[in-house]
């Protein structure tokens, strides 16, 4: 029977990333993924390294987080494409020119360096910009990462770390061992000192496993692609209802996300797409850019986000369990995730906290402080 | 329905038989580069029935396949320009 | 154009167009959809100018057309499916616009596409298809080249070289794939259809007589353009000058409706690659979703009619329209006569069953995925990377992201990781995904004011 210092499960970039950082810490890692690394929220999401939309909370986090992915290259290990652009947040309407500045401003005193300017200042950063646009905010730090190479790009640096990999294993048990864990997970079950859950949707059935009771909705994200255009955009656009995301890459391909639902089942792993979600998101993205008209879908997909009831994230320590961790439900977490998961692992590596975790405390069910024995 | 029409191909004029494939009446008239693939390589239409995509061509400013399209009278036909 | 309707046939080939005259006969509100401006599909597809000589398949097309004109059933051509939901709601746009419509049961019909294997220069223009050149000569009257030269496997091999001889071209040579004794090894199945084996023999008469090259275990090594043409160099060395090439290695069903469904597929090479699983009516693991025709398994024209009228039936039953009683009887005759017609069909279909090891001797620099111009050597990198599914490899390598959407590489693709992972039914299919075609933005995002386009409830701050 394998025994671990840490066992990671859930191959997302936060989980990943953690397992990363222990691995290097020296402890005996191991990273269970029901599936195949990076291909749930974090394979299936923009993409997008923007502020614009990160809750005001998380913009340092993010800001962070940011810096980590443009230097991927030196810590990483591999380069993952990381093109750094202006961001813009458009307002189509007066109700949604209110909320812009709302929304500028909270993230401006968190340090994001955005600022409210006028729709032909931006259409001179973006000259491509169509509708009846009222008010835009802009950041000059945002920027995008090609989400299916970052598996990849981990996938590497997690074996030059000597992290065990198991892949294509979902977890069905944890048992409590007085020093530790055993996990069940597909054909493998493996010991462990400390636990990291880091299962987006499926933290809520692992943590149930635990006798922990933390409600996670489960968000369908419905992603769209257009097949590659001349350049007709420059920057990463995206709207003050937060409802749309878009992005042209270097090869062409444009990339439309912004929330919309998709149908999905936690259990199978499957989805399916909601027709008029995919359209209504495309003639978002129309109304945005017109040039995108010229274009054709090609593809579109949905994936799994987790979200916490008060849309926070969760990083540290279960409460009540000793050794064993959570890292989540960063909703817009593509940004901080390189950051999140280096706090977490600094944390059970016993280094001081350079930001405050986020406990989970706070959200449990059913007890008064959270703990349930 | 006449038996030949006149249709302009990058600038150029070009006679063509109403009806036909504009993917046929370009293979007619020596016409086999169509457009270039990602790193540059000539490609020219493949399939002949809508599947490959290779024969994307602007017909009357849009984007279409052109082995999908009949040949109208005065219709204005884009290849890519050289890589 | 929102509706209901108790049957909705997507394509309109032998298969879907049989389906629906025998749904309509039955008392069924059904209607058709393909892209195409007529009913034929590919095999029967009108021709453009009248061909100087009129082909039995043009007369036996154009009675097709003529009678699911008046079949009852109601036709809408033109039309590119995008997007089916189960249930069933049909998603299309046209040129008249979006569309959706519903349907209680659904029966696909879409036939196959070409499969050719890579080989060096195989993206090179005045490169095409055998199906690609069958359309050309049938429904275009129109030739690859002055001078073609004509290579891969099966039944159209020589139907496209006689073709090329009837419209006055220049056969350079023929290169099949099988030896000679393949043909007759299937003579026995071949003989239960006399009149198209008849046919068959017609074809290979004409090559001879017009001294035409044709050499047998023999394939394309490479292709090149030069000045004046292209320059063809089979896998012996053996050089030939042409201006055009046809080349292709069989038909295989297409699945693209089937995958987004979660219908259930089983790996039956001699049927032409991935087949959904069906139950002798065509209904599938799917409720109310039947499948017929090649798209279903490569059987032929004949026998997909056949399995059309079947589905129909099965359909018409499973709605009540028709009683037990005759539905057994109609099934009965209909299913002798599609195990015949199966067996031509069929036996021209194993002649062009993929092997384990058609993409085995691909050189690393050969393009396997045009759209994205993604070569074996990428592929088996990323192989050696770890990708071990092929959905991952389409995610690490870019093969099958661009327009076609996998339809050109799939077959390569999945050919080059079975080798890693234990054979083409552990590859598995990829991932169903919508749009089921390339759908212009423009044809979605019509002109819509801001406030109606509907979006969802705002994020939290």
């Amino acid at each position: 029977m394998s025994r671990f210092d840490a066992i990671v499960v859930g191959g997302g970039i936060m989980g990943c990333t953690t397992a990363l950082w222990l691995a290097r810490g020296g402890m005996r890692t191991a990273l269970i993924e029901r599936d195949a690394i990076a291909r749930s929220a974090s394979g299936v999401n923009a993409g997008t390294l923007t502020l614009h939309m990160t809750r005001a909370a998380l913009v340092p986090y993010a800001l962070e987080g940011w810096r980590l992915w443009a230097a991927a290259a030196t810590w990483l290990g591999h380069d993952v494409g990381v093109v750094t652009t202006p961001g813009l947040c458009l307002a189509f309407t007066e109700a949604e020119a209110t909320l812009l500045e709302q929304r500028s401003a909270v993230r401006r005193e968190q340090g994001a360096p955005i600022d409210v300017i006028t729709p032909d200042r931006a259409r001179d950063i973006e000259p491509g910009l169509g509708g009846s646009l009222k008010l835009a905010a802009h950041s000059p730090i945002d920027g995008h990462v090609p989400a299916y190479l970052t598996g990849l790009a981990y996938k590497r640096a997690l074996a030059e770390a000597d992290c065990t990999l198991l892949e294509r294993q979902p977890v069905t048990a944890i048992d409590r061992l007085a020093e530790g864990f055993r996990v069940h997970a597909g054909k493998a079950v493996v010991e462990t000192k400390r636990l990291v859950l880091a299962s987006g949707v499926w933290l809520e059935p692992l943590l149930a496993l635990l006798n922990l009771s933390l409600p996670i909705k489960t968000l369908i994200n419905q992603l769209v692609v257009l097949e590659r255009l001349p350049p007709v955009m420059r920057t990463v656009i995206t709207i003050a209802s937060g409802l749309l995301s878009l992005k042209q890459f270097t090869n062409g391909t444009v990339l439309i996300g912004g929330g919309w639902q998709g149908k999905g089942d936690r259990e199978t792993g499957e989805t399916t797409i909601i027709p008029e979600n995919l359209i209504g998101n495309v003639q978002l993205a129309a109304h945005a850019v017109p040039a995108l008209r010229g274009g054709r879908i090609l593809r579109s997909w949905a994936g799994f986000e987790a979200e916490t009831a008060d849309a926070m994230p969760i990083v540290g320590p279960v409460p009540g369990i000793a050794n064993a961790y959570v890292i989540g439900s960063v909703h817009s977490g593509y940004t901080s995730a390189p950051f999140m998961g280096r706090l977490l692992a600094d944390h059970m590596l016993g280094r001081d906290a350079v930001m405050p975790l986020f406990p989970m405390d706070r959200l449990l069910i059913g007890t008064e402080q959270g703990v349930v024995a | 329905m006449p038996t030949v029409v006149t249709i302009d191909v990058d600038g150029q004029t070009i006679d063509a038989q109403p009806g036909l494939s504009v993917a046929a009446a370009l293979l007619r008239a020596g016409i086999r580069t169509l457009r270039h693939s990602p790193a540059g390589s000539p490609r020219g239409a493949f399939c002949m029935m809508g599947v490959c995509q290779e024969c994307l061509v602007e017909i009357d400013d849009v984007r279409r396949q052109a082995c999908l399209v009949a040949v109208e009278a005065g219709m204005r036909i884009v290849t890519e320009a050289p890589a | 154009m929102s509706r209901r309707f108790d049957l909705a046939v997507i394509g309109a080939g032998p298969a879907g167009a049989h389906a629906a005259m025998a749904a309509a006969e039955a008392g069924v509100d059904c209607i058709v959809l393909d892209e195409a401006e007529a009913a034929g599909g590919q095999v029967y597809r009108a021709p453009v100018a009248k061909p100087s000589k009129l082909k039995s398949e043009t007369v036996e097309g154009d009675r097709l057309r003529a009678d699911l004109r008046y079949s009852g059933a109601r036709l809408a051509f033109g039309r590119r499916v995008w997007l089916i939901e189960r249930g069933f709601v049909i998603h299309a746009v046209s040129q008249g616009g979006r569309e959706r419509l519903e349907a209680e049961k659904l029966i696909l019909a879409t036939g196959t596409t070409e499969r050719v294997i890579p080989f060096p220069g195989w993206t090179t223009p005045g490169v095409i298809g055998l199906a690609a050149t069958t359309i050309l000569l049938k429904s275009q009257a129109t030739l690859p080249g002055r001078r073609t030269l004509v290579a891969g496997c099966g039944p159209l091999l020589t139907a496209v070289a006689a073709g090329i001889l009837d419209l006055g071209g220049e056969v350079v040579a023929v290169l099949d794939r099988a030896p000679r004794s393949r043909w007759l090894k299937a003579l026995p199945r071949l003989a239960s259809h006399p009149d198209l084996l008849g046919r068959g023999i017609g074809w290979w008469a004409k090559l001879l007589r017009a001294r035409v090259p044709v050499l047998h275990d023999s394939d394309i090594g490479e292709v090149t353009a030069v000045d004046d043409g292209l320059v063809v160099k089979t896998k012996g060395g053996e050089p030939f000058a042409c201006d055009a090439v046809a080349v292709g290695h069989g038909l295989t069903p297409s699945t693209d409706i089937t995958r987004l469904l979660g219908v259930g597929h089983r790996f039956a090479p001699e049927l032409g690659g991935w087949v959904p699983e069906q139950d002798a009516f065509g209904r599938t693991n799917v409720d109310g979703l039947l499948v017929c025709g090649d798209g279903a398994g490569v059987r032929g024209a004949a026998a997909a009619a056949l399995a059309g009228r079947l589905a129909a039936l099965a359909v018409a039953r499973d709605l009540g329209r028709i009683d037990q009683a005759r539905f057994e009887a109609e099934a009965s005759a209909i299913q002798a006569a599609l195990t015949k017609a199966g067996r031509f069909g069929g036996a021209m279909a194993a002649m062009t069953a993929p092997r384990a090891d058609d993409v085995f001797g691909l050189a690393p620099d050969t393009i396997v995925c045009r759209c994205e111009d993604v070569n074996r050597g990428q592929i088996e990198r990323a192989i050696e990377d770890g990708a071990d599914t092929i959905d991952q490899l389409k995610a690490w390598t870019r093969a099958g992201m661009g327009p076609c959407q996998g339809r050109m590489c799939g077959e390569a693709v999945a050919g080059l990781l079975a080798r890693h992972v234990g054979g083409r039914e552990t590859v598995g299919l990829w991932t169903g995904r919508p749009p089921l075609r390339p759908v212009a933005v423009a044809d979605l995002a019509v002109d819509i004011a801001y406030e109606n386009i509907p979006i969802p409830k705002a994020a939290p701050l």
